[in-house]
């Protein structure tokens, strides 16, 4: 197999797949590896038998290893150099130990992505990024870099300011205002490093360096910006100044360095302390064994490998104290620029939840007082509005008795006085009608002013019974319930009841009866007023009111327990004017007549010894259950109503 | 002529009334309360009577009820003050022959008063045709009764003879014995009087 054949094919073939993925597979990785040694005329004494044999053993290993594990490199802004730093290194290691290894190099932001999603197995960073991933991804460090040119990889990576040598500065605080030009915010020995070291002093680099730009890569650009003038201060990792010098990109003598620390361990000078170089990790979740083995391959590398030549670096050593590493984190933690915001989403998701959580069960529980406010605010009006309606029906009520009771006692009134007037003309006329009769045929005279008088009284009568006419109202019968309708006019008359601390028994269950409820409602209220009234002087009042139905009959029993009425006001109870009360007009009682019989039915009082016979008789036909005795003395009011459909008209 | 009662509770109503009827060649009977009426009235008798309605204790309507309850030939015609439908359907329904308001015309009355005049006559005599009716039949023996009502039904002696068992002599005795005591002198006179008997 040729040689050259081998690197034209990968120099074809893997930056395209390179450029299309930003990935490689190892057998590009050693491709490219035998295509640089090419290319860079490196005698060497791998021979073309051995490339081939190499690579005949990763064709069998991709074969039996279908995932490579995948190496993560942090880059700035050239990957495609990264990529070949690395490159070899690893396809040594992947040589090694058989493991195909995928190197992919990654900005810090990418890097950061793919570690919290556990995508890769392997990284390259720089201490402070390796420091910050222990930190916060449980990442484990395994090897240090020892940088080519320096004698201890615990200080190998510092920052260095360079200015023209005319430009001399004796504290941090000096560079406030001079032009400050850096590679990039996320720059380890470039910016991230002296801003620890001016955090330190008490400095925030970002708000204090007023004329502070990032201008990006390369780093022999920023040298000449100073050297331009474009720029008073450039901040740069250490040695660059030393390397440009050596290459002679720069006139000697012409830029030093700021703030020089004396006892640096390495060979360049440094405005900062200094940090351990590269590190080489692996995930918590990477296999052991795996890792274990690569270790050692890197081990086994030594500084006149041409794969640490490539890397730039002498070999790897074991994990250095990176205490003060840790303290730089600490330090530029408070900074934005190294703030791992994912990590710290990732930390706060909990809490964010949590408060989320809390504030949408506020906001619930807001949503269900305000609800529950509105639902009782509702009721409570619902109610008051019920309240104001009962009130209103319950005057309505009232009004419409009085009323009622207004027209009935003025229909009464002129029905007494009718009746009063109509017995006298009755007389009038039958006398005068008689003595027409006796008159004989001469007299005609008197026949003739006889029958005159006729007349007149015919014409009085006539207008008494308009006026009774005019005052009577006309009844409107309904179904209702007489228990409804007792209760009714019982909650009418409950001041009066409050008024004597009486408690009336009850004796209801529903019946329904066809009745003009206003007007039996005035039958019940003046029976039961009469009953009040007889109770007055009483000291133990009783009012006891039941219904019972017997044979197409509602019988209504009010039994009061008041002086009860001698024979001749009890024969003269239902006659208009009779009364025993003072102011009493006696028509009450007139009233109730009248409706109890427009009704069909029929009204009877009885003193309660007499009532009791009676009610016996009703008992003994078994529908009366009185509630009790009936007291001794009193007056029983027994109101008989034709049950509905059953008045005779 | 019959007795002509007034009831009413006004005294000088009652006076007035009678002084009119008297000129019209009536003589009355007044009683102040239905109760006194009751008292002295013999409700048997044919006799017209004036009532008031509104009378205190027992009233107008409910002494006609008890009247016409007596089974008394009495004719009732109900005076009122004022008068409603209902009171007044209930008084005809109850058996008053009319039903007028106070004051009632003299004519009017007078004209009334002939028709119940007879009505009562009628009422008694028919009272006393039943009376009589069953006196009759209470004289015949059980077995002239079977054969009274199997003679109305219209069949012959043998038939009766033979459903009853006995000799047809012996039923033509019975028929006779009916005819007899029943005081008719055919089966048409039986059959007629039979047949407004109620009883």
């Amino acid at each position: 197999m040729n040689r050259r054949a081998i690197s034209s094919f990968c120099s074809v073939i893997c930056p395209t797949l390179r450029r299309t993925s930003m990935t490689l597979l190892l057998v590009c990785g050693a491709c490219f590896a035998v295509a640089q040694e090419d290319a860079s005329h490196f005698t060497n004494a791998t021979d073309t038998n051995d490339v081939a044999e190499k690579l005949g053993e990763h064709s069998v290993s991709t074969t039996t290893i279908i995932t490579p594990l995948r190496v993560g490199a942090l880059a700035f802004a050239a990957p495609d150099a990264v990529y070949k730093r690395w490159a070899p290194t690893l396809a040594r290691v992947s040589q090694e130990t058989g493991i195909p290894l995928e190197l992919i190099p990654l900005t810090p932001n990418e890097l950061v992505e793919k570690v919290s999603r556990e995508e890769l197995d392997f990284i390259i960073g720089n201490a402070l990024i390796t420091v910050a991933f222990k930190k916060d991804y449980g990442v484990s460090h395994l090897l240090t870099l020892m940088p080519r040119n320096q004698v201890s990889p615990e200080h190998a990576v510092g920052s260095a300011l360079i200015a023209k040598q005319s430009l001399n500065i004796r504290h941090f605080q000096d560079l406030m205002h001079l032009k400050v030009v850096s590679s990039d915010p996320n720059a380890f020995g470039g910016f991230q490093i002296l801003a620890g070291e001016m955090v330190k002093q008490g400095l925030n680099p970002l708000a204090d360096l007023k004329h502070l730009s990032f201008v990006g890569f390369p780093q022999d650009k920023l040298l000449d910006q100073v050297l331009d003038g474009r720029a008073d201060v450039a901040i740069l990792p250490t040695c660059v100044l030393e390397s440009a010098l050596a290459r002679h990109l720069i006139p000697p003598n012409a830029l030093h360095i700021l703030l020089p620390k004396t006892d640096s361990d390495i060979g360049c000078q440094t405005s900062s302390q200094l940090y351990p170089s590269y590190a080489f990790s692996k995930l918590g979740k990477t296999d052991h064994k795996a890792a274990s083995a690569i270790v050692r391959a890197l081990l086994a590398i030594t500084a006149q490998d041409t794969q640490a030549v490539a890397g730039h670096y002498k070999y790897w050593s074991v994990p250095v104290n990176d205490s003060h590493v840790f303290a730089l984190l600490k330090n530029l933690q408070r900074w934005p620029f190294v703030t791992n915001w994912q990590r710290l989403a990732e930390d706060a998701t909990p809490w964010a939840l949590l408060i989320a959580i809390g504030l949408l069960l506020g906001y619930f529980h807001h949503l269900r007082v305000k609800r529950l406010v509105v639902k009782r605010t509702k009721a409570l009006s619902d109610e008051m509005a019920q309240h104001k309606h009962t009130q209103k029906a319950l005057f309505e009520q009232q009004k419409q008795f009085y009323k009622a009771q207004r027209v009935l006692l003025t229909g009464e009134m002129a029905s007494g006085i009718a009746h009063e007037l109509n017995q006298p003309l009755a007389g009038i006329r039958y006398l005068t009608q008689g003595c027409i009769y006796r008159l004989d045929e001469t007299q005609t005279d008197l026949k003739q002013a006889l029958n005159k008088t006729i007349l007149q009284v015919d014409r009085a009568q006539s207008t008494i019974k308009r006026f009774r006419q005019f005052c009577q109202q006309p009844s409107v019968y309904q179904n209702c319930d007489l228990k409804d309708l007792i209760d009714e006019t019982l909650n009418l008359m409950q001041p009066d009841f409050k008024r004597m601390k009486l408690v009336p028994q009850l004796a209801l269950w529903p019946i329904t009866v066809s009745v003009d409820q206003s007007l039996m409602q005035q039958v019940l209220v003046n029976l039961i007023r009469n009953a009040l009234d007889a109770m007055e002087t009483s000291h133990k009042p009783r009012l006891q009111i039941s219904v019972l139905d017997d044979a197409g009959q509602v019988h209504i029993v009010i039994t009061d327990s008041g002086v009860g009425l001698n024979d001749d006001a009890l024969q003269r109870l239902f006659f208009p004017f009779e009364t025993s009360k003072a102011n009493g007009l006696g028509l009450g009682m007139v009233v109730c007549k009248r409706i109890v019989e427009e009704h069909g039915g029929k009204i009877r009082a009885f003193n309660n010894q007499k009532a009791t016979t009676e009610l016996d008789d009703l008992k003994a036909r078994g529908n009366l259950t009185f509630i009790s005795a009936i007291p001794p003395k009193g007056l029983t009011v027994l109101v008989t109503l034709p049950l509905k459909g059953q008045i005779d008209v | 002529m019959c007795d002509l009662y007034l009831v009413d509770d006004d005294q000088d109503v009652l006076d007035s009334l009678s002084w009119m009827l008297e000129a019209l060649g009536h003589s009355t009977e007044c009683y102040i309360s239905a109760d006194r009426f009751l008292a002295s009235v013999d409700l048997s008798q044919p006799a017209i009577a004036i009532l008031d309605i509104q009378m205190p204790g027992t009233d107008g309507i409910e002494l006609l009820t008890k009247i016409k309850s007596a089974n008394s030939p009495i004719s009732v015609i109900m005076l009122t003050g004022h008068g409603t439908i209902s009171m007044a359907v209930q008084a005809i329904q109850k058996g008053a022959i009319d039903f007028l308001e106070k004051p009632v015309d003299g004519d009017k009355l007078n004209h009334l008063l002939a028709k119940a005049l007879e009505q009562t006559n009628n009422a008694f005599t028919e009272h006393n045709l039943q009376a009589s009716i069953v006196e009759r039949i209470n004289t015949l023996t059980p077995r002239e009764l079977q054969v009274m009502h199997k003679v109305l039904q219209g069949k012959l002696n043998k038939v009766i003879a033979s459903e009853l068992n006995i000799a047809q002599r012996t039923i033509e005795l019975h028929r006779q014995k009916v005819m007899q005591k029943m005081q008719v002198s055919n089966i048409a006179e039986l059959a007629y009087l039979m047949a407004n008997s109620k009883v």
